[in-house]
């Protein structure tokens, strides 16, 4: 019994959670059908259940608000603002009943007849009198003042912009309420499940080469890493859940407090770990109140500074790297620099003398100084003892921080930092001092050996400063910001590391590992203290090691903020003269032989496909590469022999060419002359690179020609027959020839890009019957000898199949470019 | 507190007790990672299956250095694992003795423990294996920094 109530009391809250952002929406236009529909669903389902237990005054105030939406879904009564206030008032009373419920306390009696009658008013009545009591705080302070506001102030006070997809509720997923502890320990059996496979693993490559053993254990391996990801999808929850709850939170602050305030959401599809997701919800909730409360001014006093009335809140969440932004700015009064400074003073946290010199930076972070509190009165909503220093530790306990920015009289934005703790990020391990460390992937802007003598290793003082692409850039020995001695004597290879305030720094050390993904975990309070590290992580063979705060790092030597202002300008200075004294190229040999040249700025990376990637059916060959359709030239006329092509990505910032290239040599400086060659529209010119020619291509020409913006490419989809032939021999043939899968049967199937392969006689009777088939069809026959002027492919001829997908494959992607074409114009 | 098991160990050469409530288990300990430029009390981080252990080394936490004492102290290869505060800690002790149950409540003794068994020890406990001092975990946890920020404080 007691568990069947917790799980009433958990899932009503979950519904009203839920629900928030629906009666929000729906008060905002009452005649939205499918909003009502979702509001009388979680009304019905309070009622129905309170049926197995003994609440009447649930039932009863559920079924009266049913009673009231069913009139309204039937087209009995009009949605009109009574009612909808009405429905507010009870299921918020119904929010009040089951925290009773949860805590074992009697509820006070009474109330709910008002709140029933007031659902009773009908629509011909314009102002029940019976509503005076469920409407007061709604009007309170703002009835009076604005009288001259006329009928606009009759709107809702809140309005949401419903911002992005709005999942459907019928369309909901199942789900199952599990303990967040079983969750972990779960995940943790998993970490153990990979640790254990990796020791095994190490032994086999021991005992040698075992296909009896090795087969079951590549496939333990997929499936091993397959459950990882789920496990890991698990903790992970859309910050649409916190959201949710805002709208509503924001409709009765500003209806509390005389202002109209419209919400604008964005970014609820970021994902975020469960337990982050609960450690933020109070500052969140905190720094809406503040906005709401001091930064958004009334109505009245708006429209006088010739604002919109309704003042805006936009919350937005970003996910970049390991760490997830969420700025939440108002277009209100702003920040009073003045008031906020005498009041530092006033409660000792600057002194007078101090007080000049304070930057307007320095003054706006001080509202996070424990024991400063701005409002003059300490008012219901936003002054509860908890102030902003509150909100600051509680998310400096997580690992992440807090940042204000404020114009006067234009609005205040805070920014939260919050990171990925216990998520999954790509990392490089790296080593130093003979320790290994790692660093989060999404820093490395690129991996560079000290050995080329473009790096031009300098000292300044004590600092070392490293020439990256012509710019000097300040460089970090991780051996000494660690305090260890220098292992190897090495030369020592530079990771470049690009922060997200666009300070590049490089990170010396001994040697890299590799990368992958780490599973991030917390460290102990003490060894943060530091401020070196961010987490740790534990590698294949399960030896711990230290993740690398790479931000602070960099903070702690001043690579951030106004120094790095006074070092970029003179950096770039130089970077001029350098930029002037040698243009760099990058030199490859062609498939016909040529030496040739690139500039290198244009260079985005160094690509190797498989040549199955590219599709030479079309006049002009292309090659797909992360998924996305690109041009590619250089190719040989002849077939390609090798089973890889190495690519030079190019990009003119929006467009992007492929050259393929035989060999890809060095990247070295154009010190000679330039030679024009006037005849080919192609080469920018002719060159002499290490005392041999080499033609250099025309940028201008080659994209002019070439350049596309990359198409997403959307493999070509393929249905196969049912049966285990297809499923085993046929299907990674298919898959190689880059189609995705489909079963027979999968909706996607009826789509028109679909291809389908048949067998000849399920062909027949298919078409016989008039049964729907696929827009191109590869129909397969079991005998080697074609019967006469039959269009069927023996099912083991590789070379003849793999034709037929080509070119259903090209003939489908022809519209979907041309469609694409159409749309960018 | 009578009745309640304790695990017994020897650090620095005197013996302790920690509530058994606090103790996760006992380990064989594997290689520590060191942490560079962590507090010297913080031995490294070590693994313990998928999970990563910080290793604390109960001598210096306290703020006994081996060589103030003029005594070297063997060291156990087990660790007793904690946990405090949602992280997990490997304890490195000279010893782990039994676990026995404790045999009355803690108590002081006049004149205190000395400064720094003053601050990590809630008291000291008669147990069936004879008296040890009863080590408060959290205090032990936050290292010797903190006693000696209160003294400058003080001074």
């Amino acid at each position: 019994m007691d568990d069947l109530l917790a799980d009433f009391i958990a899932e009503t809250r979950e519904m009203l959670e839920a629900s928030g952002g629906e009666l929000v929406a729906w008060e905002a236009d009452p005649a939205d059908r499918a909003r009502l529909d979702a509001i009388f669903r979680f009304v019905h389902t309070v009622k129905g259940n309170c049926g197995f237990f003994d609440f009447p005054r649930l039932a009863n105030l559920s079924h009266a608000a049913e009673d009231a939406l069913a009139d309204c879904r039937a087209g009995r009564r009009d949605p009109d603002r009574h009612l909808v206030t009405g429905v507010l008032a009870i299921i918020d009373r119904i929010a009040q009943m089951i925290d009773a419920i949860e805590a074992g306390e009697p509820f006070p009696e009474g109330g709910d007849e008002a709140l029933i009658a007031a659902l009773d008013v009908s629509h011909e009545t314009p102002t029940g009198e019976g509503l005076e009591g469920v409407e007061r705080g709604s009007d309170g302070g703002q009835g009076a003042a604005e009288p001259a506001l006329g009928p606009a102030s009759d709107d809702p006070a809140a309005t949401i912009v419903p911002n992005g997809r709005r999942a459907d509720p019928a369309a909901a997923q199942r789900t199952i309420r599990l303990p967040v502890e079983l969750l972990d320990r779960v995940m943790s059996g998993v970490s153990d499940m990979v640790l254990a496979r990796n020791d095994l693993a190490h032994r086999l490559r021991q005992a040698g080469t075992q296909p009896t053993i090795d087969g079951p254990f590549e496939r333990l391996t997929t499936i091993l890493s397959d459950v990882r990801d789920a496990i890991t999808r698990m903790r992970m929850q859309r910050i649409e859940t916190l959201f949710g709850a805002l709208p509503r939170l924001v409709r009765d602050l500003s209806a509390e407090l005389g202002k109209q305030v419209m919400v604008d959401l964005d970014g609820g599809d970021v994902e975020l770990d469960r337990e982050m997701i609960e450690t933020i919800r109070d500052p969140l909730t905190h720094i809406i109140r503040n906005a709401i409360d001091h930064g958004i001014e009334s109505p009245s006093a708006r429209l006088a500074q010739g604002k919109r009335e309704i003042g805006l809140l936009a919350i937005a969440a970003r996910q970049s790297g390991n760490t997830i932004s969420i700025v939440i700015s108002d277009d209100g009064r702003g920040l009073d620099e003045e008031r906020i400074l005498a009041k530092g003073v006033a409660t000792g946290l600057v002194g007078a003398a101090e007080r000049a010199g304070l930057t307007r930076d320095k003054i706006l972070n001080l509202i996070f100084e424990p024991g400063f509190s701005t409002a003059e009165t300490v008012s219901n909503v936003s002054g509860r003892g908890v102030g902003l220093d509150v909100v600051r530790q509680n998310l400096e306990k997580v690992g992440g921080s807090i940042k204000v920015g404020s114009v006067p009289g234009e609005g205040t934005t805070f920014t939260l930092q919050i990171p990925l703790t216990l998520s999954i990020i790509a990392g490089l391990t790296v080593d130093a001092g003979g320790q290994r460390f790692a660093i989060p992937q999404s820093y490395v802007e690129e991996i560079v050996q000290a050995s080329s003598r473009a790096l031009d290793f300098t000292r300044m003082g004590e600092t070392a400063l490293v020439t990256f692409r012509g710019v000097r850039v300040p460089c970090l020995m991780l051996g000494e910001v660690l305090g260890l001695a220098d292992g190897t004597g090495r030369e020592p290879t530079l990771v470049m590391l690009r922060l997200a305030s666009g300070d590049l720094f490089a990170l010396a050390v001994e040697g890299i590992h590799n990368h992958g993904d780490l599973v991030v975990k917390p460290l102990a309070p003490a060894v943060m203290k530091s401020g070196l590290y961010a987490g740790s992580t534990l590698l294949d063979d399960g030896t711990p090691v230290l993740l690398l705060d790479v931000a602070n790092i960099a903070a702690q030597h001043h690579l951030v903020s106004d120094a790095r202002a006074r070092v970029i300008g003179a950096i770039e200075e130089t970077a001029d003269e350098a930029a002037e004294a040698a243009e760099r190229a990058m030199l490859f040999t062609d498939f016909a032989g040529r030496r040739s040249a690139v500039r290198l700025e244009l260079v985005q990376r160094i690509e190797t496909a498989p040549v199955t990637a590219i599709d030479r059916s079309a006049a002009r060959p292309r090659v797909v590469i992360d998924g996305m359709i690109l041009p590619l030239i250089g190719l040989p006329d002849t077939p390609l022999t090798q089973h890889r092509v190495r690519l030079l990505r190019l990009s003119d910032g929006a467009c992007e060419v492929l050259q393929a290239v035989r060999e890809v040599e060095d990247a070295v400086e154009l010190t000679h002359p330039l030679a024009p060659v006037p005849e080919d529209p192609l080469v920018e010119a002719i060159t002499l690179i290490g005392g041999k020619p080499a033609t250099l291509i025309d940028a201008h020409e080659l994209f002019a020609r070439y350049g596309e913006p990359p198409v997403a490419a959307a493999r070509p989809r393929c249905v196969l027959p049912a049966g285990e032939w297809a499923r085993a021999i046929l299907a990674p043939l298919v898959t190689a020839a880059g189609y995705d899968i489909l079963s027979e049967g999968d909706p996607a199937a009826a789509e028109p890009g679909a291809i389908g392969i048949l067998f000849e006689d399920v062909y027949e009777v298919a078409e016989a019957l008039g049964r729907p088939l696929p827009a191109r069809v590869i129909r397969l026959r079991d005998q080697p000898e074609a019967p006469a002027g039959s269009p069927t492919i023996y099912r083991y001829d590789r070379e003849g199949l793999l034709a037929a997908l080509a070119e259903a494959a090209a003939a489908a992607a022809a519209p979907r470019n041309a469609y694409a074409a159409g749309e960018a114009a | 507190m009578t009745g309640d098991l304790l695990v017994v160990a020897q650090i620095a050469g005197r013996r302790c007790a920690l509530s058994a409530l606090d103790v996760k288990s006992v380990i064989e300990i594997g290689t520590v990672t060191p942490i560079p430029r962590a507090p010297a009390w913080i031995a490294g981080i070590t693994a313990l299956r998928s999970q990563a252990l910080t290793v604390i080394d109960c001598r210096h936490a306290i703020g006994l250095a081996a060589s103030a004492t003029g005594a070297d102290w063997p060291t156990d290869h087990r660790a007793i694992v904690v946990a405090e505060g949602g992280h997990a800690y490997a304890l490195r002790v000279d010893g782990i003795e039994d676990i026995t149950t404790a045999a009355g409540e803690a108590g002081q003794v006049p004149g205190g423990f000395g400064p720094e068994w003053s601050r990590i020890a809630i008291g000291m406990i008669e147990t069936m294996a004879g008296p040890a001092l009863l080590v408060d975990l959290a205090a032990l946890l936050t290292g010797p920094e903190s006693a000696a920020r209160e003294i400058e404080a003080a001074a």
